[in-house]
C-alpha cells in the first residue's frame, strides 16, 4: 500500500508514540520471522495501522530486540501475535499483487518492482498458504480494478470501490462478528480514501506518462493539476469516508490503541488529504527528522 | 448486568454533574444523526440503549425512585418517513420507481434497487430515477456519484424540494461528532498543518532505507 495513514503527532502522548512505534517494529519483525528478510522491505505505516485495528484485547508484552537497522541498541517491539501475523500476511499478499499490477503497467518504471518482486516471491507463496481466501478476493478485486482502468472508467467511485472492497476483505479474517462488521465498514472507507488520495497524489505523474488515473476522466482534466472546484469535490468524498470511518471506530473498544486511531480519523487523515491536494505531502513528510522517503508500492 | 458507571466510563464517586456530563458526551457520540444512512446504525442504537439504561440506573439509585433519562434519541427508530407522494400514474416505470423508493427508504437491498432501476430505459429516466439512483450510491458511500445524480435530479425537476434537500445536505460539511479538542472536520479548511504530519519519531524503515539507496 502507500503510507498515507499517519497519526497526528501532537495528539499522542509519549507512551502512545512508543507503543505505536513498538507495533511498527513488531510488524517488521513478524514479517521477517514469518516471511523472510525481503518481506521486511514492504513495511509501511498503513500496514502498522492495519495491525493495530486488528489487535486483540490483550496488549501483550513489549521487549527490547535488535534488528538489522538497529543492531546495537535495538528497539522496543511487540512480539508476534495473531493481529501482527494477519497484518503481515495481508501486507505481503496486497503488496505482491500490486507489484504484479505495476509490472504489467506499460507507463511505469519497473526496476525496483522487479527486484522486490523476485525477493518476495517466497514470502507471497507462504502468505497465500496462510490466507487463501484473502489471496483469492484480492486477485478478484484487482482484476476488476484492472478492467475498469482498461475501459477508462470515468467515475472515481467505481474503481475506488474495487480497492475499498479489497481492503475490506481483511475483515473476513476476523472471528468476532460485531468487530468484523465494524472493521468491514472501517476498512472499506479507509480503502476508498487511500485510493482517492493516491489518485490525487499521482495525478501529475500519471498525466505525464499517459497512465490511467480516475481523476483525469472524472474532471475532464487538460493538464496534471486539479482546479479548485475539483479539489473541493474530491474533498467532499474524502471527508465523507473519513466521517464514516470515525463513526465505525466509535462502535468498538480499541483499548490502548484508541488515542492513536482517534488521532488518525479525527485529524491525521484530514491533514494528509489536504497536504496531498496542496502538493505539499512529500515535503511535509520528508522534512521530518529521521524519516526516509515515502516508499511507494 | 454491566456496571452502569463502567458504561458511562466514570467512577462511582462521580458527582451528579459529572454523571450528566459523561452521559451527554456519549449520547452526542452515538446520536442517530451521526449514524444516519449508516450500515452500522443498529450497533449505534444498541450503544445508545446501553447508555440510556446506565444513566437511568444511576439516576434511580441516587434518587431512590424511578426517573427516566432525557431522550437523546436512543429509543427512537432512525426510521424513514415515507414522504413520497402516492403515484397517480401507474405505468410500469412508475411502479418500478415506487418499489425502488420503498426499498431504498426502508433500508432494503441496494443491489435489487439498482437492478430495478436498470430496467428503466434511458428515455424514461426522469428526476425521480436520478434521485433514487443517487440514494443507492449514497447508501454505498459513493458520494461523488450520489452528488452527480442529485444534481441531475434537481436539473430535471428544479421545483422538487426533496431532491434539493438531498443535494444541499450532501454539499454541506455536516457538523459530525468530534471528541473534545479536535477542531478539524474537513480536508479543505480549518486547523493548522504545520508540524502535525506525523509519526516519524525515530522509526526506522527498512523499506525507506531500501528506496533511498
Amino acid at each position: 500500500m502507500f503510507g498515507y495513514v499517519r497519526p497526528s503527532e501532537p495528539r499522542l502522548s509519549g507512551e502512545d508514540k512508543r507503543r505505536f512505534s513498538a507495533a511498527y517494529c513488531g510488524l517488521c519483525r513478524t514479517l521477517g520471522e514469518r516471511h523472510g528478510l525481503p518481506a521486511r522491505f514492504i513495511l509501511n505505516y498503513d500496514f502498522a495501522f492495519l495491525a493495530i485495528l486488528l489487535w486483540p484485547s490483550e496488549t501483550g508484552p513489549v521487549l527490547r530486540r535488535s534488528c538489522p537497522v538497529h543492531p546495537v541498541h535495538g528497539r522496543d517491539v511487540f512480539l508476534k501475535n495473531p493481529a501482527l501475523e494477519l497484518a503481515a500476511d495481508c501486507s505481503v499478499i496486497l503488496t505482491w499483487w500490486q507489484m504484479q499490477d505495476a509490472l504489467n503497467d506499460p507507463g511505469k518504471g519497473k526496476g525496483k518492482y522487479r527486484l522486490l518482486s523476485k525477493g518476495t516471491r517466497g514470502a507471497y507463496r507462504r502468505a497465500r498458504q496462510y490466507r487463501p481466501g484473502f489471496d483469492r478476493t484480492t486477485q478478484e478485486h484487482l482484476q476488476r480494478l484492472h478492467r475498469l482502468e482498461q475501459s477508462g472508467c470515468a467515475t472515481m467511485d467505481e474503481p475506488a470501490d474495487a480497492f475499498a472492497q479489497l481492503l475490506a476483505g481483511v475483515s473476513n479474517e476476523v472471528a468476532e462478528p460485531a468487530k468484523r462488521r465494524i472493521l468491514e465498514q472501517f476498512l472499506y472507507h479507509l480503502g476508498r480514501w487511500i485510493y482517492l488520495v493516491d489518485a490525487a497524489d499521482d495525478l501529475q505523474e500519471d498525466f505525464a506518462s499517459g497512465s490511467y488515473n480516475p481523476l483525469i476522466r472524472r474532471f475532464s482534466l487538460e493538464n496534471g493539476t486539479l482546479p479548485e472546484d475539483a479539489k473541493e469535490t474530491l474533498a467532499l468524498s474524502l471527508d465523507h469516508s473519513i466521517r464514516l470511518m470515525s463513526a465505525a471506530f466509535e462502535l468498538w473498544d480499541f483499548g490502548v490503541w484508541t488515542p492513536v486511531i482517534q488521532s488518525v480519523v479525527y485529524e491525521g487523515l484530514f491533514l494528509v488529504g489536504r497536504s496531498v491536494l496542496d502538493g505539499t505531502f512529500h515535503t511535509a513528510v520528508r522534512s521530518r527528522p529521521g524519516n526516509g522517503r515515502k516508499e511507494k508500492l | 448486568m454491566t456496571d452502569p458507571y463502567e458504561v458511562l466510563n466514570i467512577p462511582n464517586t462521580a458527582t451528579d454533574d459529572e454523571v450528566k456530563k459523561a452521559y451527554r458526551a456519549l449520547a452526542r457520540k452515538y446520536h442517530p444523526d451521526n449514524y444516519h444512512d449508516n450500515p452500522l446504525a443498529d450497533l449505534a442504537q444498541e450503544k445508545m440503549k446501553e447508555i440510556n439504561a446506565a444513566y437511568d440506573a444511576i439516576q434511580r439509585e441516587r434518587s431512590g425512585h424511578g426517573r427516566a433519562a432525557p431522550d437523546y434519541g436512543g429509543g427512537q427508530q432512525a426510521a424513514y418517513q415515507y414522504y413520497g407522494q402516492q403515484r397517480q400514474n401507474t405505468s410500469a416505470e412508475a411502479q418500478i420507481l415506487y418499489q425502488v423508493r420503498w426499498a431504498v427508504m426502508m433500508g432494503g437491498s441496494l443491489e435489487q434497487a439498482e437492478r430495478l432501476l436498470a430496467q428503466i430505459p434511458e428515455s424514461g429516466r426522469g428526476g425521480e430515477w436520478s434521485f433514487l439512483m443517487g440514494q443507492v450510491y449514497y447508501r454505498r458511500g459513493w458520494v461523488d456519484e450520489a452528488r452527480r445524480h442529485y444534481q441531475t435530479a434537481c436539473a430535471k425537476d428544479p421545483g422538487n424540494a426533496e431532491y434539493r434537500n438531498a443535494l444541499d445536505n450532501l454539499n454541506q460539511t455536516r457538523a459530525a461528532y468530534r471528541p473534545d479538542g479536535y477542531g478539524m472536520s474537513s480536508t479543505c479548511s480549518g486547523g493548522d498543518l504545520c508540524g502535525r504530519l506525523a509519526c516519524t519519531y525515530l522509526m526506522c524503515n527498512l523499506g525507506g532505507c531500501f528506496w533511498c539507496c
